[in-house]
């Protein structure tokens, strides 16, 4: 911890320290053309593999995050931001290339929908332990996981009664209980309320400022603005442009504007 | 800086599951409290579903097929099926374990492995309870309490590692092949009558070529050495040999296949 805190006082004035390093990544889905066979065609096929054609969601990427700074991913839809995200979580199987990180990155998925019929209280034990705490570090910022997500009275009800925006209210509670060196947002943010959004930016900006990295995927350019230092555009699986925030929404939203 | 999609060696990622006993046995009891939470009678099912599947089975096989009219039968046959069913849910369970978390998988970065570790466990809670059941079925019949009885718990030790095993190995294959849960039912039927659990397998084997086929069926030899603890009889180290093979085996297999399909788990 020591080396973090130092790190943050002369962020200014050393080489920013990295945190991820995305070298030459490629990923390539398969899709079968044709999934599901009668029996006799699967006969005549015989042994011979199913005919796949590949899709390269994401081509030859290279990408450096630093402590510190907070990076977004825009783009159209089926650009490849998701994919590059979770690949870099390691969910996601590559084919080229690599991802090198200083710790496990923590991948927060869009609306999650954690276990539906358990209660919110538990849920956030279920998902607190799974990632990694202990029962006592849980219970101890319990009062703050109700503050922060805002969801009071309705913590006692399964969370199958929720609402998309309240699940991810609580999911994102819980993926901030332990403040991760890499926080990975895919869209997290996206059907919770105004006041819990700017409750969150606060809490990813206080994150930042702790010297850990956060990458976020999202469709809310504003959102972007008020978190990010630098965005990358991502179209069909290549970098399109990477830069200053500014910069590349502004060319990011001429180029939709004419598509 | 390491790269994320190396996985960590077995013994480190081994290591990261045990890590996390909290979560074991937190989502363990949260399972068992809420499975009985709609029904009238809540807990006392943990007790009443072992009692009525041996009433049912003693009707049709002891009663009216008549398959054993020794005095032990009662007790042979809640031996077999609380012996059996604990490997038969577990197996169950862990194939389930990856489609029931889908929430928390796709929410989370954690090891995968804790899920179908956690199903067997919260299985064999399940089966403190039917195990009692068993105790008290033989002293009710009237069978004498040896040291013996002692040793079926540390048996059912052993075979709470044998169903780590396949739960690990299940939970890969459904979760490849979604198919599988739909035959794992006919596959525990058919391993039913094959591992002796209603009826003595010896007395249809004897004189036949074949026999030696049931002593290399490990739930086999575990239902046989749990009744050899309780109801006596001749002692098969060669069954516990097996079955400890097996054991060993399944176990290490399903560990090291589980963790290679780790990126794989909760798409889909």
């Amino acid at each position: 911890m020591a080396e973090t805190d130092a790190s943050a006082h002369t962020a200014d004035t050393a080489v920013p320290r990295l945190t991820v390093a995305v070298r030459n990544l490629s990923v390539t889905y398969k899709v079968y053309e044709q999934p599901v066979l009668n029996a006799r065609q699967i006969l005549a096929r015989g042994l011979r593999s199913r005919q796949a054609s590949s899709v390269e969601a994401i081509r030859s990427v290279d990408l450096d995050f630093v402590a510190g700074e907070a990076v977004g991913l825009v783009g159209s839809n089926g650009s490849g931001k998701s994919t590059l995200l979770r690949t870099i979580a390691g969910l996601q199987p590559k084919s080229d290339g690599h991802v090198f990180v200083t710790s496990q990155p923590q991948f927060l998925g869009v609306a999650a929908a954690l276990k539906p019929r358990v209660s919110g209280f538990r849920n956030v034990y279920l998902g607190g332990l799974a990632i990694g705490l202990s029962k006592e570090e849980i219970a101890e910022r319990m009062d703050e996981v109700v503050e922060f997500s805002g969801l009071g009275p309705s913590m006692t009800r399964p969370l199958n009664t929720y609402s998309s925006g309240m699940r991810a209210r609580l999911a994102f509670s819980i993926a901030t209980l332990r403040t991760p060196e890499i926080l990975l947002l895919d869209e997290a943010l996206a059907v919770g309320d105004r006041a819990f959004r700017e409750r969150s930016i606060a809490k990813i900006n206080e994150i930042r400022a702790n010297a850990n990295t956060i990458i976020l995927v999202s469709h809310n350019l504003n959102e972007i603005r008020q978190t990010c230092d630098r965005a990358v555009w991502l179209h069909d699986g290549v970098i399109e442009r990477t830069g200053s925030v500014v910069e590349v929404l502004d060319e990011y939203e001429n180029w939709s504007d004419d598509h | 800086m390491w790269d994320v999609h190396v996985p960590p060696g077995n013994v480190a990622y081994f290591r990261s599951v045990l890590e996390r006993r909290d979560y074991m046995v937190y989502a363990a009891s949260n399972e068992l409290r809420s499975r009985q939470m709609n029904s009238v009678l809540g807990n006392l099912w943990h007790l009443l579903n072992p009692m009525l599947q041996i009433a049912v089975y003693f009707v049709i096989f002891g009663v009216v097929l008549g398959v054993d009219r020794g005095e032990d039968y009662f007790v042979f046959l809640s031996i077999g099926i609380f012996v059996f069913g604990f490997t038969q849910r577990s197996t169950t369970s862990g194939a389930n374990s990856i489609n029931n978390n889908k929430g928390l998988l796709n929410a989370f970065s954690f090891p995968r492995a804790l899920l179908p570790v956690t199903s067997t466990l919260t299985e064999a809670l399940a089966t403190v309870s039917p195990v009692m059941v068993m105790y008290v079925v033989a002293l009710v019949s009237g069978v004498t309490p040896t040291w013996t009885w002692l040793l079926a718990l540390p048996l059912m030790g052993i075979q709470l590692l044998f169903n780590f095993g396949w739960a690990l190995v299940a939970a890969r294959a459904t979760s490849s092949v979604r198919d599988i849960s739909q035959l794992l039912p006919f596959i525990f039927r058919l391993l039913l009558y094959g591992s002796g659990v209603l009826f003595d397998v010896q007395r249809y084997t004897e004189g036949r070529s074949y026999g030696w086929i049931f002593d290399f069926n490990p739930v086999y030899c575990i239902v046989t050495l749990v009744r050899w603890c309780i109801i006596g009889g001749e002692f098969r180290s060669d069954l516990l040999a097996i079955f400890l093979g097996w054991t060993v085996l399944v176990g290490l297999f399903g560990l090291v296949w589980f963790r290679a399909g780790e990126g794989t788990y909760g798409r889909d």
